[in-house]
């Protein structure tokens, strides 16, 4: 080494720079030192976990009242089974809760854990009994991703478990093989249009407990080393695609599906819970999800407990996903897998260490519950917060529903509302819109609408939590608030009013069932702003605190920056950011950063510093320092170039 | 007026002499549907599936519970063998209901209507939500059938042609295509506009006649076996037109019923169109079907409030029941029980 230094020839200023380097040099090797230490030795991580694990079917256990057979879910039982207990309470109560069997693949999948949980716990006669159970009931395969992946899932399982039985031995008439065989299929396949094209389903706080639960099943019990290696790998996958976008155990971004309280208090989520579980992050709470995982014995890999967690440095995290499938009025840019129309849909990510903020690019890329950005800050103790921010264009048309389901022009919406109560509202808190155009640089949002005028709500609405404090309405038309460790900056293009949430009542009034549970208290002294113009459209500019010296500084600076808008005719705007980048959009044409289009025609699958997937790939590279996970999911393998560590 | 036997008979008897030998089958009505009028909160329907009712009255069910059952056939050749056209795919019997067997895989689904070929049993074709399937093996294996179609293939009904069964027309959301080749290849039937085509009928007694219902564009007819078309029934002219029907008996007594336009008689072949004299308990009619035993009897769903029938072209309607169903099929299948 000192020969090496003696060979470079330095000039006398850099010379007299040297102690400094050295300096530098040391504090940077001791800080890489101690951030190497912030991470848990790998037993020290697998023993958390485990405790974890534990806590996970502890408390399950402890839900149940032996003396009552009339309370109790099929995954309480499974918990319960799983370690040889209360067997008299769970055999009256899984016949109670078959008596008879409902709710297709949402009944598929518990059985299955249960009968296998209890493989060594249950008698003659309650086999006797599940057999008949599955000989008899006819379950509904679904319409959504989800379900297809739970059903497929549960019935490979279930037939692995008897797979010499014969037709008459399943609801559906085909036998064991037949039925693996196509189960099997389809879920390769599902593995290849979710690694090639993105998931239709995506990025869901609520729905990704969905794609746990099946895949969970899959890597815990099936005995064909190829499916549990698909169970594996895809837990891995999703798991990675929530990792890169978590704040604290908090999905952030742009979300396929997201229901109304949940869009308020993103700690309440179901991806909340997993990211307690697997990474250690936020506060317990019990879902059937975690329950699954912990019963399946899934371990993360190391690296990805790394990037969950790792927000040290800001970054930008690129994805592309598709829309649902579509039947009818396909819009633009679709295009065909084996026959089924889909389109793309362009995420962006800003992940800072105090922030995520994220969206898709607009329009109608998935029914009734779509978001299409959001921002969510961090929070220490999340729970009881509504550290969220988003807008919704309320849309809900025949148009919309008739595109994603097979269901008749004239009662579509009115069907839709039946489950999703709150999609015919128009103080909706979630949903896309085909008139909203979203795109973002970094901490800088810009949304323009152009709304018809016989649209059925000619409104949009921006989230205001009443955790933001010190919200103010400058005169300068910018409404500055503090959230957490964060600044924002709203400008809206047009005039709006301050409604509270949910001003029609229809949520606080209990209608959805458990969609609407304890919406008042969530909703709180929350508000939107609402703005009727047709032609509109905001900036969002957001910052961390710890880049201005007081709020009055962050809003003196933002108010210089450079902003012109039009909403005569097209809406339009010109945006300078804080970091001195040029945005411009017009509504309806690719926007421009510095000038130059948005190249959407390269869009990778996955790109960001934790890693990377190109179209097509079916693989995935995941990425923490010099440590790589592949995913390549032609062959099935998982590899890693630092094994020690993973 | 070109007045021929039902085509299910001359398909009986010409292609299956042992089924005739045996006792008839006797037509029985059912019904497709979804018990939706209490579904709150909730994504799932009350009850579904497919059901036939007895003469006396009373329905029963006909095959599985399955959640979404858009329709349902029976094979012209063997009575016992009976297919439904549901969500999951296709499901079929051999042997009259007793058992049920699912004969697709996973690539088909949103299966929506089934016909079988009359000539012969082996070929039966499925509109589906994503094109066209088609089995040259009564119904054991299936394949898609949908070269020519648009990518929007969203096929709401299929129809053969019964004197020349190579020949189909398909009932799709942009318009209305033609097979000549047993839906090897399709092409769109020029003279229909681009429209959703959501049902499709053909006269059992003057065969050059079919009737269409569409979305926004009302009742279609033709007169000359599908090669032209023509609008009728102006005051339909910009209704949903969901349920069409020919009696049997009669090519001139049509019917028609769509969203708020309640039930719609025509009694010379269409020239003329005139409203059920009494209003059923909603104007919302999703299915309907001319009784073949029962001369000039139609029977219509209405969207959740019952299904009724009328002998008299709607001065009185008689409750079948059905309260609070969302029917999606209506129709008569010649059962063996």
């Amino acid at each position: 080494m000192c020969a090496f230094f003696a060979s470079i020839r330095l000039s006398r200023r850099t010379l007299t720079r040297v102690p400094w380097l050295c300096l530098a040099c040391w504090i940077a090797w001791t800080q890489a030192l101690a951030a190497e230490s912030v991470w848990p030795a790998e037993a020290e991580r697998l023993a958390a976990l485990e405790q974890r694990r534990e806590r996970v079917i502890d408390e399950a256990i402890a839900r149940i009242d032996p003396q009552d057979p009339s309370k109790g879910s099929l995954f309480d039982i499974a918990a319960t089974v799983s370690r040889g207990e209360n067997l008299d309470w769970a055999r009256q109560r899984i016949r109670a809760l078959n008596d008879p069997p409902s709710g297709a693949m949402f009944w598929m999948h518990p059985m299955v854990l249960a009968m296998y949980a209890g493989r060594d716990s249950w008698n003659e006669d309650d086999w006797a009994y599940f057999r008949e159970l599955w000989r008899t009931y006819f379950p509904y395969r679904g319409d959504t991703e989800n379900h297809w992946l739970m059903y497929y899932a549960s019935l490979y399982l279930v037939c692995e478990m008897f797979p010499e039985a014969g037709g008459e031995a399943w609801y559906n008439g085909k036998s064991s093989v037949e039925n693996m065989e196509e189960a099997r299929d389809y879920l390769r396949d599902w593995v290849r249009v979710t690694t090639s094209y993105g998931q239709g389903e995506f990025d869901s706080p609520n729905y990704i407990e969905e794609y746990v639960r099946p895949l969970s099943l899959l890597a815990g019990w099936a005995q064909d080393p190829e499916v549990r290696q698909i169970g594996r790998m895809m837990l891995d996958y999703i798991l990675f695609d929530f990792a890169v976008e978590d704040l604290n155990g908090l999905y952030g971004g742009a979300h396929s599906r997201i229901y109304p309280r949940y869009t308020l208090e993103p700690a309440l989520t179901p991806a909340a819970s997993h990211a307690w579980l697997l990474f250690g992050q936020g506060e317990y709470q019990s879902t059937a999800g975690c329950l699954m995982l912990a019963l399946s014995g899934y371990t993360p890999p190391a690296i990805l407990d790394r990037i969950a967690r790792d927000r040290e440095t800001p970054y930008v995290q690129r994805e592309l996903k598709r829309t649902r499938w579509r039947l009818r009025h396909m819009g633009p840019e679709t295009f065909e897998i084996d026959g089924r129309v889909t389109a793309p849909v362009y995420k962006y990510s800003y992940v800072h260490p105090d922030f995520v903020l994220g969206c898709c690019q607009g329009g109608t890329l998935q029914p009734i519950q779509q978001q299409t950005w959001s921002l969510i800050w961090r929070e220490d103790r999340p729970r009881g917060i509504s550290n969220t921010m988003f807008a919704v264009q309320p849309h809900a048309s025949p148009e919309e529903g008739t595109r994603f389901f097979v269901t008749d022009w004239d009662t579509v919406t009115d069907l839709i509302a039946r489950s999703k109560v709150d999609y015919t509202a128009p103080d909706k808190l979630e949903g896309g819109s085909p008139y909203e155009q979203i795109f973002q640089h970094e901490g800088t949002l810009i949304a323009l609408y152009d709304i018809p005028e016989d649209s059925r709500f000619p409104h949009i609405h921006t989230f205001f939590s009443e955790d933001l404090t010190a919200r103010t309405e400058a005169p300068s038309g910018w409404i500055f608030a503090q959230g957490g460790p964060i600044y924002l900056a709203y400008r809206p293009f047009a005039p709006g009013e301050w409604r509270p949430v949910d001003w029609t009542g229809l949520l606080h009034g209990g209608a959805g069932g458990w969609v609407s549970s304890n919406f008042a208290e969530l909703a709180g002294k929350s508000e939107l702003y609402h703005s009727e113009a047709r032609q509109n459209g905001y900036v969002l500019q957001v910052a961390s605190q710890r880049d201005f010296a007081s709020f009055a500084q962050f809003q003196k600076a933002v108010e210089a920056l450079p902003l012109k808008f039009s909403l005569q005719g097209t809406p339009s705007v010109r945006f300078t950011t804080l970091d001195g980048t040029q945005l411009t959009a017009t509504y309806g044409q690719p926007p421009e950063v510095n000038g130059a289009p948005v190249d959407y025609a390269d869009w990778p699958l996955f790109d960001g510093p934790f890693g990377h997937a190109e179209r097509g790939s079916e693989h995935l590279e995941m990425r923490y320092d010099e440590a790589r996970y592949q995913l390549d999911f032609t062959d099935l393998t998982r590899s890693s170039s630092t094994p020690s560590q993973q | 007026m070109k007045r021929l036997a039902p085509y299910w008979i001359i398909a009986l008897l010409t292609a299956c002499p042992a089924a005739y030998a045996a006792e008839p089958p006797t037509p029985e009505l059912f019904a497709a549907m979804i018990m939706t009028k209490q579904q709150q909160a909730s994504a799932v329907p009350t009850s579904s599936g497919v059901l036939w009712r007895a003469p006396k009255g009373a329905w029963s069910r006909l095959g599985p519970e399955i959640q979404l059952v858009s329709s349902a056939t029976v094979d012209p050749h063997d009575p016992a063998h009976i297919f439904l056209a549901c969500g999951n795919g296709i499901v079929r019997s051999r042997d009259g209901g007793e058992t049920w067997r699912m004969v697709t895989g996973w690539r088909e689904a949103d299966v929506l209507q089934i016909v079988v070929d009359p000539q012969s049993r082996e070929n039966v074709y499925a509109a589906t939500a994503w094109g066209v399937l088609v089995s040259h093996d009564g119904g054991e294996s299936w394949r898609d059938a949908s070269e020519g179609l648009p990518a929007e293939r969203l096929a709401k009904g299929i129809a053969i042609d019964p004197r020349n069964p190579a020949r189909l027309l398909l009932a799709t959301t942009t318009g209305l295509f033609e097979s000549t080749n047993c839906g090897a290849v399709w092409r769109r039937v020029d003279g229909f506009p681009e429209v959703a085509a959501l049902r499709i009928c053909q006269s059992e007694t003057d065969l050059d006649r079919w009737l269409v219902g569409t979305e926004g564009r009302g009742v279609w007819r033709s007169r000359d076996n599908g090669h032209t078309w023509s609008p009728c029934a102006p005051a339909l002219a910009q209704a949903n037109v969901y349920a069409v029907a020919v009696a049997p008996h009669d090519a001139d007594l049509l019917a028609a019923g769509g969203w708020t336009t309640g039930v719609w008689f025509s009694r010379d072949g269409g020239d003329k169109w005139q409203p059920a004299a009494t209003a059923l308990p909603s104007a919302n009619i999703t299915a309907m079907t001319f009784d073949p035993v029962h001369r000039h009897r139609l029977w219509a769903s209405t969207f959740e409030e019952g299904t009724f029938y009328t002998e008299d072209f709607g001065a009185t309607w008689h409750s079948a029941h059905l309260d609070g169903a969302y029917v999606f099929d209506l129709g008569f299948l010649d059962l063996k029980r």
